[in-house]
């Protein structure tokens, strides 16, 4: 295996420098192709806000490819130079490199532990190469691999279990409210920059209606343009709770603007009951939590919301030793079951041709003994050359697998072709 | 297969299934690895129960006049809803709260069985058979809405459940996945829309056999005939809660929840007009 996974990511890079090394798709096509046509590597490159990585693979004749000169490449294509990119790679070669990728793609290498996204990031960035060309059969192999380790650990462990951010936990609160979006009224109330991954995922479930109110008119259009909402006057806030479903707040406000005392005398009893979530994503908090009832109106603030996605992510680390047992076991078969496929072919040949050289020696000798022999000497003497000619194949077949298994295998391979007259027809 | 191999099939044999098959929803939800295997498994144990649990109602022909035969035929409808809803939903919710209900009414019809033998009809029972049409009507409304009922109280259950949650804040992602609040408020305000015109006119017509039976006054004191009554209030103070008023939906969980327990004492209470199971 001729393999190197280089590149960087949310710990060893710095964010500009990971802006810098984005790849457009455009430039990612254009990449890939360079790679292949350059290096004659297999090219498979991850690219997501939180790292950039190139895995690549080359005949084992051929020198594995080094961070600098991945460096000098990535240079190359962003317009940066090799020295301000080449301290901020890391590189992992072979059974390091599959086992980085199998841990990337279950998201053990994820700033958000266990985040389900990068594993279809993984995959995108696969089909990519694939499409492209750039792939052969050691990445043809080891991605689909990756994604299903990806799969397993996910479902033998628990470290996708609950909510590791806020607005995943906020998305979950609210399906365990309502059944269905299209009927219901969002209201995002101030323009905090708070709660704006949060709306985007409640947008998702594309409600009827995104109301957006704030003191000040220009900002609540502005908002209301983001996000495709109509923009309510700020001294009609407790009609729009009346009618609202789900509330998103995030003014700067100093104090709460709806108390428990506003809320039930202007908007509890016209709501009839009617089930109201509530995100106050402001610190301090916009809403009394005195309110919170947790059937008519279910009130999260910032803090129930982190506390939720903490406690996730404590889950979530109880079961990182299991996810790590899972892949080292995954990456040792992934090994032997590549080195098999890389030795069988010459264990093959020179089976075959030890067969046929016992063949040129039992055939003749069979033949001089014809007549004296009774079938069952015949067969006996075949047998015992069988059983020498394995013995004899025994010693340089273990000695290959296990050097295969060590990565020593490609030399071991050559010797025993040279040693065995062994030719690639 | 013989009649006298299907004369064996008894409360054990569905009773089991349906016990190995909530058993077994639970390793899917504890450990994620076994959830398809585990729940698939499940529904296996669940069908094997049901059909062992038709054929016993076929052999045996249980009425629902007598208490132990109501329950079993209760717990049959249901679990055909259970397997409905397993399948239909993969909601190994439905299934860990409605198997429970479905082994408590089998278990309580053996203990009814046990404690006050009835003798059901070696034959096709009369009521099924048509020559007690009016009977055989007034029976089944009066089992259509406790199947409503039932569900209703499954329902109800989860509510409370998942507002208690709610209440508290707690991850949904970490415990076992109910149905939302609008769900379950929606499947309960049609369990019981359903169930109260079903039940009110199985009632009504009961009356109206009863006048023409020309039974005595005293059977009306009997304690099925009071508690299905104290059911049917119940229930119409539930219908004009839920429609009449903004009665919170926490509130109308619990008196769904007293309906079933009015319910389960109907059921299990001797019916005044039927002197056997064999007659009815």
């Amino acid at each position: 295996m001729n393999l190197r996974a280089i590149g960087c990511n949310v710990t060893s890079a710095p964010v500009a420098l990971r802006e810098r090394l984005a790849f457009t798709p455009p430039l990612l096509h254009r990449a890939l192709a360079e790679l292949t046509a350059r290096y004659g590597a297999e090219a498979v490159i991850l690219g997501t806000c939180n790292r950039v990585e190139l895995y690549l693979a080359r005949p084992e004749v051929e020198a594995p490819l080094h961070a600098p000169l991945l460096a000098e490449f990535l240079g190359e294509m962003h317009g940066l130079s090799a020295e301000d990119i080449l301290p901020y790679l890391y590189e992992h070669a072979d059974e390091q490199a599959v086992r980085h990728l199998f841990r990337v793609a279950c998201g053990l290498d994820s700033v958000v532990l266990g985040e389900a996204q990068i594993t279809g990031q993984v995959k995108e960035a696969y089909e990519t190469a694939r499409q492209t060309g750039s792939t052969g059969s050691l990445l043809n192999t080891l991605f689909p691999a990756a994604l299903r380790v990806a799969k397993r650990v996910r479902t033998e462990t628990g470290i996708g279990r609950g909510h590791a951010s806020v607005s995943s936990a906020a998305v979950d609160f609210l399906l365990t409210v309502f059944d269905t979006f299209t009927d219901k009224v969002v209201l995002v109330i101030g323009a905090g920059k708070m709660g704006r991954l949060t709306l985007q995922h409640i947008r998702e479930l594309r409600p009827a209606a995104v109301l957006v109110t704030n003191r000040h008119l220009d900002k609540a259009q502005r908002r209301a343009a983001e996000c495709g909402g109509q923009v309510v006057p700020w001294d009609q806030l407790d009609e729009a709770l009346i009618k609202a479903d789900i509330v998103l707040s995030t003014t700067g406000a100093p104090e709460p603007i709806v108390s428990r005392r506003r809320f039930d005398e202007k908007v509890r009893y016209p709501r009839a009951g009617r089930p109201l979530v509530i995100f106050d994503m402001a610190v301090p908090r916009d809403f009394d939590p005195a309110i919170h009832d947790g059937e008519s109106v279910i009130l999260f603030n910032v803090d129930d919301l982190t506390r939720v996605a903490n406690e996730a992510l404590a889950e979530r680390r109880r079961h990182i030793p299991a996810a790590e047992a899972i892949i080292a076991q995954e990456v040792r078969q992934f090994v032997l079951d590549w080195n098999r496929r890389k030795d069988g072919p010459i264990i093959g040949r020179l089976t075959a041709e030890v067969d046929r050289l016992r063949e040129t020696i039992v055939g003749p000798l069979l033949q001089r003994f014809n007549g004296k022999l009774t079938e069952a000497d015949k067969a006996y003497i075949e047998g015992a050359f069988r059983l020498f000619q394995n013995r004899l194949l025994h010693g340089p077949i273990a000695a290959l697998q296990e050097a295969s298994r060590t990565g020593q295998g490609h030399s071991l391979r050559e010797a025993i072709r040279k040693l065995f007259g062994l030719n690639d027809s | 297969m013989t009649v006298s191999w299907l004369q064996n099939v008894s409360h054990a044999c569905f009773g089991l299934s349906y016990l190995l098959a909530w058993l077994l929803e639970w390793p899917a939800w504890l450990r994620p690895s076994w959830s398809r295997r585990c729940h698939w498994a499940a529904v296996g144990f669940g069908l094997v129960g049901l059909v062992a649990h038709t054929l016993f109602l076929l052999v045996h022909h249980p009425t629902p006049a007598v208490p132990d035969g109501s329950l079993l035929l209760l717990a049959w409808v249901l679990a055909l809803f259970y397997l409905y809803g397993t399948v239909h939903q993969a909601g190994r919710a439905w299934a860990l709260f409605l198997l429970p209900l479905i082994l408590a009414l089998v278990g309580l019809s053996l203990i009814v069985g046990w404690l006050e033998p009835t003798t059901w009809p070696a034959q096709v029972p009369l009521w099924i058979s048509g020559q007690r049409f009016w009977g055989a009507l007034h029976g089944t409304l009066i089992l259509l809405a406790s199947v409503g009922i039932s569900v209703s109280f499954v329902a109800s259950l989860m509510y409370l459940l998942q507002a208690r949650r709610l209440r508290r804040k707690i991850d949904p992602g970490r415990v076992l996945p109910l149905l939302s609040l609008e769900r379950l408020e929606t499947l309960n305000r049609r369990a019981i829309a359903l169930a109260f015109p079903l039940l009110s006119a199985g009632l009504l017509l009961g009356l109206v056999l009863w006048h023409f039976d020309q039974r005595g006054w005293e059977n009306w004191l009997s304690v099925k005939v009071l508690s299905t009554g104290g059911l049917w209030l119940v229930f119409g103070v539930l219908v004009y809660l839920r429609y009449g008023t903004h009665v919170p939906p926490r509130r109308l969980a619990w008196l769904s929840l007293a309906a079933f327990a009015l319910l389960l004492v109907a059921l299990m209470a001797a019916h005044p007009f039927a002197a056997t199971g064999g007659s009815v």
